[in-house]
């Protein structure tokens, strides 16, 4: 009898992949298209191909919302949960690659957009992951073509922005995969359904959770954990940090709630996550103050993603069903408002300088005052003022704070918010003011028109998620 | 209807920045007529049908739910006028962009005293901040802008403070669509919740309005401001915080209400006589009616808080007269600002002689602020202190009664210091009120004589429920 070759898999489990199987395809054919085609064509078919291979994935990656599945064994869970967070990480990706022409030199366009859709594909992938080695593997596939893309452009700080990004987040990986070793040590399995046994109390379950933890924190860049961020978003090219600042939080966010709402034990979930939350508060202060100081609109948006952050976990806080629908709102509201600045920063790009600097805003309101505007809405909604999505984002986290029992969180959320307002309009007052002293540079010759599109769609959404705001429905179960 | 009135003011908002930049006449106009229009629409609007639209539905109910009725419509139309007033003979630089400016606070302010729902009324809270901040970053002559960083950060710590309370609110109650509810058909909530809900709204409350010593940033704030948006700010946004003590304090959360009175006595007569001396050693003329208002507007909270009907509905009164005749105070002290480009009492004098008209506007404004029988700001006084006198407070009437009298002192202060005396060498003379200028500050005299003569509707405009509340605890007494 000859051995067969068992694929245990059915068209099932492969059909809810597909989607994080569409974004990793797409890269490969923006290679060939980067091979083949004659070299003027190369950057703009790179971009169009990775926008449609993204905007392909999202649509269909809508199509299993009603059809909850656990394929590959329990090893990637298709639901409304990973879709949502999967629409997040589309999203992200198509805004980041709208402001592309800033990537690097024209010669890497292709190779920078096949990485930012397999960071993406990574990204996916931890949205759908329940056990170990998905997560890794997601979270793998996530961050070694980040640092790549840190590095990527002739701008000074970009090899110190990959090599930082690169040594720190290893650490943090190495720790994580310790902590899943000891998980599996102490539960006999890498599935995360499996961790709610009895076995749960251990001394050992308790060090991996808490490695596992750091790990989560780390990419999440919640204080202190937060030290390389300002560094390695400041050194990227500007495309490549927006797409950081909402992708390997949407992914990872997922991991953080899957982990704490399924995997643990609910006797001792409170007691393990509690010092998550606690990071969280401090994240949301220090990361506003920190963010008073900065004069580089990256450095700025990198503490400000900080706190923002903090309140995205804060709504996590007490794991209560609600307040996973009103993270998930408030992240991809975060979504929109930081990526349409990210946009208005990017029509502000000149050869060899990313309009990032706050001087670059001077007067803006009196030489560009629709794009001031949309600016000015922008950092509004980051705030929490009205009529944005940050607002209502803001109230749902409140309530959702108040009625777990967290009123301590939301006091401080509070807090944070009335610090932030200082770093947000500052900004808005060098738009406006007659008086910064700042040379003004009078001509506005954006390198590309394409980031309008950003800053409109990203407008427009942050208009209406805030006066009809839709938070996903059944995201529950997760693991099964 | 109510709807277009906060809509509307927003969009033409907008559309004004459509307009060139040249047309500084036609923005002018532009922005008084949507301004008066808005007036004539909320007048024809009193009580006309709720309307609401679903906003929230979990983790509570809220919903758009806009309403014109009660002291809300009253303020509406003092919002309204003041605007129109304040824009149709202002003298800014860029005024198409003032103009915007204005127009969006108006509908940000309108949407604020028409909101039935807390969460619509937290948005408008906040929204209305943003104009004020822009105008005062983009039109301070000052280099630095520690005025408008001062003004965003106190109220904005009062409407996060709100906010927090608003969803706690929500949490409590189930719904914040709740504005105008009579108290008896909700649920009744632990005491200690209401506590601390009542505590976020009002700190809110008190920066707004402001209140000692909550009002450090008001002073500079007032005078940076140009005179037109100072009006609106001074003579409206100042009622907001009071506003809420009525509709949301004594409508619904009236037991903490009751627990906060001597903190609110307290900090009410601080403000009354400290606004007071204050007002009577400023130069700066547009800082004597800064403080002055601080002064007012601790008689308002007294009324308030002592939660007698007549004192309510005193309260009521004196918001809407302290809102023309500060409105008309900010115009009259804008137009000669803008003739002698100083406020200095000390630098100015003897303008009356060549300016009679401008003097006579003057005098007008400032007899019915310093409270004399048969114009607005005395039937707004004495129904206030009958009422605080009726509910008890003797001593406390007394007290209050004392800055009544500084009032005329300050005012005749500044009505001789820039009137009167012997013409001053080094001040250009220029030209008496334009027509234009009259026509702007006819429409609050006319208000001022009005109210003063007959207060009796809008003494009668609280809500509903806030009456039954307050007489509920009168005949508890």
């Amino acid at each position: 009898m000859t051995p067969q070759l068992v694929i245990p898999y059915t068209g099932a489990d492969w059909a809810a992949i597909v989607p994080t199987f569409v974004v990793g395809v797409a890269a490969l054919a923006v290679l060939i298209a980067d091979l083949v085609l004659p070299r003027p064509l190369r950057p703009t078919a790179a971009l169009e191909l990775g926008i449609a291979g993204l905007a392909g994935a999202g649509v269909l990656a809508l199509q299993g919302w009603h059809h909850p599945f656990a394929a590959f064994g329990g090893g990637f869970v298709n639901g409304g949960f990973a879709i949502a967070f999967e629409e997040i990480v589309v999203t992200g990706g198509i805004f980041s690659l709208l402001m592309a022409q800033t990537l690097g030199r024209d010669d890497q366009a292709g190779g920078g957009v096949a990485l930012v859709l397999w960071s993406a594909t990574g990204a996916m992938l931890m949205a759908g992951a329940a056990n170990l080695l998905t997560i890794f593997l997601g979270l793998e596939l996530l961050s070694l073509a980040l640092y790549c893309l840190c590095g990527l452009g002739s701008r000074p700080g970009a090899r110190e922005s990959a090599l930082k990004y690169l040594i720190l987040s290893s650490t943090a990986t190495a720790l994580m995969l310790y902590g899943m070793a000891l998980l599996f040590g102490a539960t006999g399995s890498v599935s995360l359904s499996a961790f709610a046994g009895p076995h749960a109390s251990s001394a050992l379950f308790d060090i991996g959770c808490g490695m596992f933890l750091i790990g989560i924190c780390f990419k999440l860049s919640l204080v202190p954990f937060h030290v390389w961020t300002p560094d390695v978003y400041e050194g990227a090219p500007l495309p490549v940090t927006a797409f950081m600042s909402v992708v390997t939080k949407a992914g990872t966010l997922a991991v953080l709630a899957r982990f704490a709402y399924a995997a643990l034990p609910p006797a001792g979930a409170q007691s393990i996550l509690a010092p998550v939350w606690i990071l969280a508060a401090i994240s949301m202060i220090a990361g506003n103050v920190a963010a008073l100081a900065q004069s580089d609109i990256k450095r700025l948006l990198a503490y400000s993603g900080i706190a923002q952050v903090g309140y995205i976990v804060a709504a996590l806080a007490g794991t209560s069903a609600q307040g996973l629908r009103y993270a998930i709102f408030y992240l991809g509201a975060y979504t929109f408002m930081n990526l349409g600045a990210f946009a208005v920063v990017a029509l502000l790009s000149r050869e060899r300088d990313e309009g990032s600097h706050l001087s670059s805003f001077a007067g803006l309101g009196y030489r560009q005052p629709i794009l001031a505007g949309a600016m000015t809405f922008f950092l509004l909604s980051l705030a929490g003022l009205p009529p944005t999505a940050g607002f209502t984002g803001k109230i749902l986290i409140l309530a959702s704070a108040v009625n777990a029992g967290y009123a301590w969180l939301a006091g401080l959320l509070i807090l944070g918010t009335a610090i932030s307002a200082y770093a947000y309009f500052k900004i808005v007052r060098t738009m406006y003011a007659r008086t910064t002293g700042a040379e003004i540079q009078r001509r506005f010759v954006p390198a590309s028109f394409v980031p309008w599109v950003g800053v409109a769609v990203c407008a427009v959404a942050t208009l209406v998620l805030g006066l009809y705001p839709i938070a996903p429905s059944d995201v529950l179960p997760l693991v099964k | 209807m109510i709807a277009a009135l906060v809509l509307g003011p927003i969009l033409a908002g907008f559309v004004a920045f459509a307009l060139p930049r040249s047309a500084e006449v036609q923005a002018r106009f532009f922005g008084a007529v949507v301004s008066f229009l808005a007036f004539a629409v909320a007048a024809i609007s009193y009580g006309a049908p709720d309307e609401a639209h679903v906003w929230l539905q979990r983790p509570f109910t809220a919903s758009f739910h806009v309403a014109l009725n009660g002291p809300g419509f009253w303020l509406v139309l003092l919002l309204t006028l003041s605007t129109g007033c304040a824009l149709m003979a202002a003298r800014v630089p860029r005024p198409r962009d003032f103009v915007a400016q204005m127009l969006l606070l108006l509908g940000a302010m309108t949407g604020l005293f028409v909101a039935r729902d807390l969460l619509l009324f937290a948005l408008f809270w906040d929204l209305m901040l943003i104009p004020v901040f822009l105008t005062l970053i983009a039109w301070s002559a000052a280099k630095t802008s520690t005025t408008a960083w001062r003004y965003l950060i106190y109220n904005l710590a009062g409407g996060l403070a709100l906010l927090l309370a608003t969803a706690a609110y929500g949490i409590a109650q189930g719904s914040t669509d709740v504005i105008g509810v009579p108290a008896a058909t909700l649920a009744p909530m632990s005491p200690v919740w209401a506590l601390w809900i009542f505590a976020g709204f009002g700190f809110a409350f008190l920066i707004k309005t402001p209140v000692w010593p909550l009002h450090t940033w008001m002073p500079d704030t007032y005078a940076d401001l140009p005179a037109p948006m100072a009006a609106v700010v001074g003579a409206v946004q100042s009622k907001a915080g009071l506003y809420g003590f009525i509709v949301i304090g004594v409508a619904l959360l009236p037991a903490p209400m009751h627990l906060a009175t001597p903190l609110m006595f307290a900090l009410g007569l601080i403000s009354l006589v400290y606004g007071a001396l204050s007002a009577l050693v400023q130069d700066d003329a547009k800082r004597v009616v800064a403080y002055s208002s601080l002064s007012h507007l601790g008689l308002i909270v007294l009324g308030i808080f002592s939660f007698d009907p007549i004192a309510l509905g005193g309260a009521v009164v004196y918001m809407i007269a302290h809102g023309l005749f500060s409105a008309g105070l900010f115009l009259t002290l804008g137009e000669v600002e803008s003739r002698e480009d100083t406020r200095s009492i000390s630098r100015l004098g003897g303008l009356g002689a060549r300016n009679p008209r401008l003097a006579g506007g003057l005098t007008i404004v400032s007899l019915a602020a310093l409270g004399l029988p048969g114009l607005c700001g005395f039937a707004g006084e004495i129904l206030i202190l009958t009422g605080v006198y009726r509910a008890g407070y003797v001593w406390q009437t007394i007290v209050a009664l004392v800055p009544i009298v500084l009032a005329a002192a300050y005012l005749l202060r500044v009505f001789q210091g820039i009137m009167q005396g012997p013409e001053v060498a080094d001040v250009p003379q220029r030209e008496d009120m334009t027509p234009l200028e009259i026509a702007a500050l006819a429409p609050l005299v006319v208000a001022i004589v009005l109210l003063g003569v007959d207060p009796g509707p809008v003494a009668a405009a609280r809500a509903a429920s806030s009456l039954t509340a307050a007489a509920a605890h009168v005949a508890l007494k």
